[in-house]
Parts: structure tokens; C-alpha cells; sequence
């Protein structure tokens, strides 16, 4: 798994790509931690390189939702697969979080 | 003191129940608390907007009890559903249903006729169920009459709405409370009113015994998904189940100053934490 | 290998669920070991052939013993007599004759209990009056796999030690909880969403239509707080099906154990690398 970071105005994009697992779950919990902590709560994971997800990822996702939607930002997903979706979907994540087919949509959406 | 914490009103489906939801409004009004956002599913869609219209409290008593009246269901034909057992008598699709809806039309059309989710003084959302899907889906934009029609589609009495395309059915079928739709939209406290439908003694009927079924499995639905966004929101959800001494039937609407009453105390309990929460 | 304990959970989902057969195949050529076995409606039958230690081979025979159109006997029968009112209906009635049902059951299961399985095996039903879970995990496999079965109206409920019991799907279709609750840390959850009907041309294809809308949510729901509730993996497994499966499509039975299998097969380089590390 590999993540990188970019500034879209007061957006935080954090781009993801590999795959999200109990073993590499701890990397992104920090480079999203990171985002946090330097004030940026507006946050977008683009998926659009990930090929799977666990569930252990899935949970780093949670507390990230959770840490920014508490700090009165979101976390919102871009560019989920296929793959990755039917998981999403199953695991109830694509209710309670809000996802857009691109990064370009997923930034729009906090309204620039 | 005004709290920059968003509050989210969800009202699940338990038919004439739900205007428990007037009763805990009543101690949110005296309180001086106001709702950000507020989520519908069947009968609780019918409260959900006219809350969210602003219309006043206790006008939405009347209006509830004038609208949803026993002869929405007139003329049961008992052998109906046995009847229904043998589809080549009837020309059946999935629109199929046991009673007729025209008055259950009407009477919305009078209530929520022309009236536009746009117009709602505090954002409004209504949930239904795709029919061919089973997914939940989230009604906020348009007009008000199909998505309250659609939310309250109970299978088998009422016949389906087509919406956009789509076949909708009641919203418990597949979230009898959608705490969700709160979490997704960015509510902080969520207050969750949810009603659990009741077990039979007996099951001395087929008819009883598809009735048993279906509430076994929608309070396990209920359950399944409060447990999960209880863990997923960031915030608190605070569960308003009210406790109902006296039975409530479908078409009860004698009832509704006793369900109010009930919503009341229900609220009143948790009223001491959330005046914690809103203060923190 | 390591010591971390393996649970497979079979869920509902009828002929589908041979599908676990191809599982096992894969987990057994990958010396893979199981630690416990959980099974939910016709996953229960698969989990307890499982848990006996059965052979995939042996497995396949037994479905296309047990599983066959005679076990729906007096359907059509009982269903028009519902309709004229010679059939009275009460909480342990079914619209099939069971004994054949009961009959094949019993030649399958009767040598076993679950004390003495080659693995611990925990079954998932209904209390049918106060709607709640059940996990059946003593004394006779046939009632546990029998009630477990039931599905509601068209078998009847089946009673283990005073309790009415139907299908497990009405409450906990896949029924991760119970290995969560054993002390299981990697859990392979294998189950199966109900197709959903393109038309609906009788009262009891809308019926039917319903319990699949209402079984594909809870099993979404359940599975979206175990999923956030285990401390460890687990590993969905839903094998693809193209096209809807009759409960008797039993000459798809390759079929859906090749389905089980590939899917399984995909999952596998990921059980393998957590259970490596």
C-alpha cells in the first residue's frame, strides 16, 4: 500500500493505492492521523488505486470518519472499484459515508 | 444556549406510534432545542415533514388523526389474501395489492399536496425500499405526496410506487430506523425514535403466522442496523424506544394523545443527558 | 504454521450454499486447519458435514441425496387447500409434508451428536414466538440441522427443548457473531444475497419477493456491525451467481462448487499472507 498527500484548497486529498489490510491498516491510520493533526479536517480518501479492502482497513477508515466528522470536517470516498464497493456496500460503509465516482467530484462536494 | 452540535429527529415506522415523535418535540420546544435535520421512514415520514414544514405541534396532532383513519383500509376482504394464493385468478405484477389506495391517496394529496421538499424550513429526508433492489433509498428533493406515499407502501395493502423509474415499497422493509441517512448528512446527536412491532400469542392463522415472520424479522433488521450505526457514528445516538402499557393497533387513532404522552416521558428521561451533551 | 484460531461461518442461501463445499477444498488443499464451524439455515447442513469431517467428494454425494424436489412434497396440494379452508393453519404447521425431509435428514446425520465432532460446530435458528437467536451446539445433529432448515411456511418449525424453531435467517442470515463470540480471530465468512425477482406473477412470489429484501438487509446490517465489532480479519467470501438458482437446481451442483471455489481461491492469497505474518 501506498498513500500521498495533496492540498485542493482547504481540502485534504489522500490518494491510496494497494491494498487496505490488517498489515498495512497502521500506515494509513497515520498518514490520515497526520492530516488531522495539521488542522485539515475537510478530507477525501481516493480509493481509485486500491484493489481491496479488509476489515481491519476498513476500521482505520471508521476512525478517521469519525476524528474529523467530531472536528466538524468529513471524510469523503472518490474512485472506489468495483471490488472495493461490493465490500463497502456489504459492510454498510456506503450509507453512512458520502462517495463520489472521482477526486474532482469528491473535493466539489465540500462546496470550495 | 444555542449548540453549534447539529440535531438530527429520526422517526421509524410503527404506524399511529409514531406520533410519539409530537411528544418528544413538545420537550424539545419547551427546552427551547431546535432539530437540524430530520429523517422519516412509513409512518414516521408523515410526521418527519410536517415537522419539517414547520407546522406547529399540535395542528400536526389533528391533521394525523383525520389522515390516517380505519377506512383507509374499507371493505377488508377477509379471503383476499388466500384468494391471492392462487395468482391465476388475478392479474397479478408487483404492483399487486390488497386494498384499495385511492382514499390513502387522498387524503395525502390533501395534507401534502403541493407541497416541495424545497419549501421544508429544516432539511428533510424520507426513506423507501426499491422493490427489485432491496436497497434503502433517500428521498429529498421534489415533491412531498410521492415520497410519503412511497415510505409508507406497506406490502401486500398498499400497492407499490413507481418513482422515477423505480418500484418503491415501505422503508422498514429495509431500514425500519434509518439512523444512517442522520450519520451521512453530518448530524452530531442523533435522537432515534424507533418502535418495535409486536409478537403474536398465537399463531392460529397462515395470515398470523406471515404477520409473526415479518416482525421477527424487521425488529431483527431494527436491531442489526442500530447496532451498527451505534458503533460507526462519531457522535451520540441517543434510542427512544417508548414503552407502551396500553396496545396500540394500526388504525388506534383514539390513541394518538396517549402515544403523544408516552413520546413524552420517553424524552423526558433522556432529557437531563442530552442537556449534558448539547452543553459540552 | 501459527496458532491463530480459523472459523468458517456457512450462511443461508439454499442450494447456493453447496458452495461451501468448494471452500473446504480449497482450505484442505492448502493445509489451511478449522478451528470451529458455524452454520445458519442451509449453511447448517454444510457446516455440520464440515464438522463431522466428511470429505468434500462424500459432501457432494450427500446433497444430491438429501436435496432433491421430493422433499417438497404436497406443496401445491396443501397451498390450495390454505385457500378453500380445509388446511387450518397454527405456529406448527408447514405447507410440505416433512417426512421426507425428516427421513433423508435422519439417515444423514443420525450417526453424529454434536459432542464428538472432528471440530466444534455451532448452529444458528429461530425461536419462532419471541423472534430471537438461537445457537444450537448439543445433542442431536438432526433436530439442529432439521430446525435450523425450517424455512417459515413452507416447513414446519421444529421443537428442541420446548422451543419452537424455524430458519436462522430471520434473525442472523450469516452468523459471524457466534464465531466473535467463541474467541474466533480470523473468521472466512461465506454467504449468499437472494436474488431478486424480476416479476412477480403470484401472491407468494411477492411474498417471497419480501423475505428476500428483508434477508439481504439484515444480513447487510449484521454483517456491517460484526465487521466494526471483531477485534481480528474476517474474510467475506460471496460467490457470484449469474443467473437465480431454483431451490432444486441440483444438476448446477459443479457448478456452485466451482463458484465456491474460485471465490474462495481469490481470497486466499490474503488469508494465507495474515495467517503468515
Amino acid at each position: 500500500m501506498e498513500t500521498s498527500v495533496e492540498m485542493v484548497g482547504s481540502v485534504a486529498v489522500v490518494a491510496v493505492s494497494g491494498s487496505i489490510d490488517a498489515l498495512t491498516a497502521p500506515e494509513l491510520a497515520a498518514a490520515i492521523n497526520q492530516q488531522i493533526e495539521e488542522g485539515h479536517t475537510n478530507l477525501v480518501a481516493d480509493l481509485a488505486g486500491v484493489e481491496y479492502t479488509s476489515s481491519a482497513g476498513l476500521r482505520v477508515l471508521l476512525g478517521a470518519v469519525k476524528e474529523t466528522r467530531s472536528r466538524g470536517g468529513d471524510l469523503r470516498l472518490a474512485g472506489i472499484r468495483p471490488d472495493v464497493k461490493k465490500v463497502l456496500d456489504l459492510s454498510g460503509f456506503t450509507s453512512i459515508l458520502k462517495h463520489y465516482p472521482d477526486r474532482g467530484s469528491a473535493v466539489d462536494s465540500y462546496g470550495g | 444556549m444555542p449548540s453549534k452540535k447539529r440535531i438530527a429527529l429520526v422517526i421509524g415506522s410503527g404506524s399511529v406510534k409514531c406520533a410519539a415523535a409530537l411528544g418528544l418535540m413538545r420537550v424539545l420546544e419547551r427546552e427551547g432545542i431546535s432539530v437540524d435535520m430530520y429523517v422519516g421512514c412509513s409512518g414516521g415520514s408523515l410526521y418527519a415533514a410536517l415537522l419539517a414544514l414547520g407546522t406547529p405541534v399540535e395542528a400536526i396532532a389533528e391533521m394525523s388523526a383525520a389522515l390516517w383513519t380505519r377506512d383507509l383500509t374499507a371493505r377488508p376482504n377477509r379471503r383476499a389474501l388466500l384468494q391471492a394464493l392462487v395468482p391465476a385468478l388475478v392479474k397479478f405484477d408487483a404492483r399487486f395489492s390488497l386494498r384499495d389506495d385511492r382514499l390513502v391517496n387522498r387524503r395525502l394529496e390533501e395534507v401534502y399536496g403541493g407541497h416541495r421538499f424545497e419549501e421544508a424550513k429544516t432539511p428533510l429526508y424520507i426513506t423507501a425500499t426499491d422493490f427489485m433492489t432491496a436497497e434503502m433509498v433517500v428521498l429529498s428533493q421534489g415533491a412531498l405526496f410521492p415520497a410519503i406515499r412511497a415510505s409508507m407502501a406497506i406490502p401486500l395493502i398498499f400497492p407499490a410506487w413507481e418513482l422515477d423509474g423505480r418500484m418503491l415499497v415501505d422503508g422498514y422493509l429495509s431500514d425500519p430506523l434509518p439512523v444512517g441517512v442522520a450519520i451521512r448528512e453530518g448530524a452530531d446527536v442523533i435522537l432515534a425514535m424507533g418502535f418495535e412491532a409486536a409478537y403474536q400469542s398465537r399463531l392460529s392463522t397462515l395470515a398470523r403466522y406471515v404477520f409473526q415472520f415479518t416482525s421477527v424479522m424487521s425488529n431483527n433488521l431494527l436491531t442489526a442496523n442500530f447496532a451498527f450505526h451505534n458503533l460507526a457514528h462519531h457522535s451520540e445516538v441517543l434510542l427512544l424506544v417508548p414503552e407502551f402499557e396500553q396496545k396500540v393497533g394500526l388504525f388506534d387513532t383514539e390513541k394518538i394523545p396517549y402515544v403523544i404522552e408516552v413520546g413524552e416521558k420517553a424524552m423526558e428521561k433522556q432529557l437531563p443527558y442530552l442537556r449534558q451533551l448539547l452543553a459540552a | 504454521m501459527n496458532s491463530k484460531k480459523v472459523s468458517i461461518v456457512i450462511g443461508s442461501g439454499g442450494i447456493k450454499c453447496a458452495a461451501a463445499i468448494g471452500l473446504v477444498k480449497v482450505l484442505e488443499a492448502e493445509g489451511i486447519p478449522i478451528d470451529l464451524v458455524v452454520g445458519c439455515s442451509g449453511g447448517s447442513m454444510y457446516a455440520a458435514l464440515i464438522a463431522a469431517g466428511v470429505t468434500a467428494e462424500a459432501m457432494q454425494e450427500r446433497t444430491l441425496f438429501l436435496w432433491t424436489s421430493e422433499i417438497m412434497k404436497d406443496y401445491t396440494s396443501n397451498l390450495k387447500a390454505t385457500q378453500d379452508g380445509s388446511l387450518r393453519f397454527n405456529e406448527r404447521s408447514g405447507l410440505v409434508d416433512d417426512s421426507v425431509m425428516n427421513e433423508r435428514l435422519h439417515a444423514a446425520f443420525d450417526e453424529y451428536r454434536f459432542e464428538g465432532l472432528a471440530r466444534p460446530l455451532r448452529l444458528v435458528a429461530t425461536d419462532l414466538m419471541r423472534g430471537e437467536r438461537v445457537v444450537l451446539e448439543k445433542g442431536s445433529l438432526f433436530d439442529a440441522v432439521r430446525a435450523s432448515l425450517a424455512i417459515p411456511l413452507i416447513f414446519p418449525p421444529w421443537e428442541v427443548n420446548g422451543q419452537l424453531l424455524v430458519d436462522g435467517a430471520a434473525v442472523d442470515p450469516l452468523p459471524v457473531d457466534v464465531a466473535i463470540q467463541e474467541g474466533a480471530e480470523v473468521i472466512i465468512a461465506m454467504g449468499f444475497m437472494l436474488s431478486n425477482r424480476g416479476r412477480m406473477r403470484s401472491m407468494t412470489a411477492v411474498q417471497q419477493q419480501l423475505n428476500n429484501i428483508y434477508m439481504n438487509n439484515l444480513l447487510k446490517a449484521t454483517y456491517a456491525f460484526y465487521n466494526l465489532a471483531h477485534h481480528a480479519e474476517i474474510f467475506p467470501i460471496l460467490p457470484d451467481f449469474e443467473e437465480p438458482l431454483g431451490m432444486f437446481d441440483t444438476d448446477k451442483l459443479p457448478d456452485i462448487i466451482a463458484r465456491g471455489e474460485a471465490a474462495a481461491r481469490a481470497e486466499l492469497p490474503r488469508i494465507v499472507r495474515l495467517l503468515e505474518a
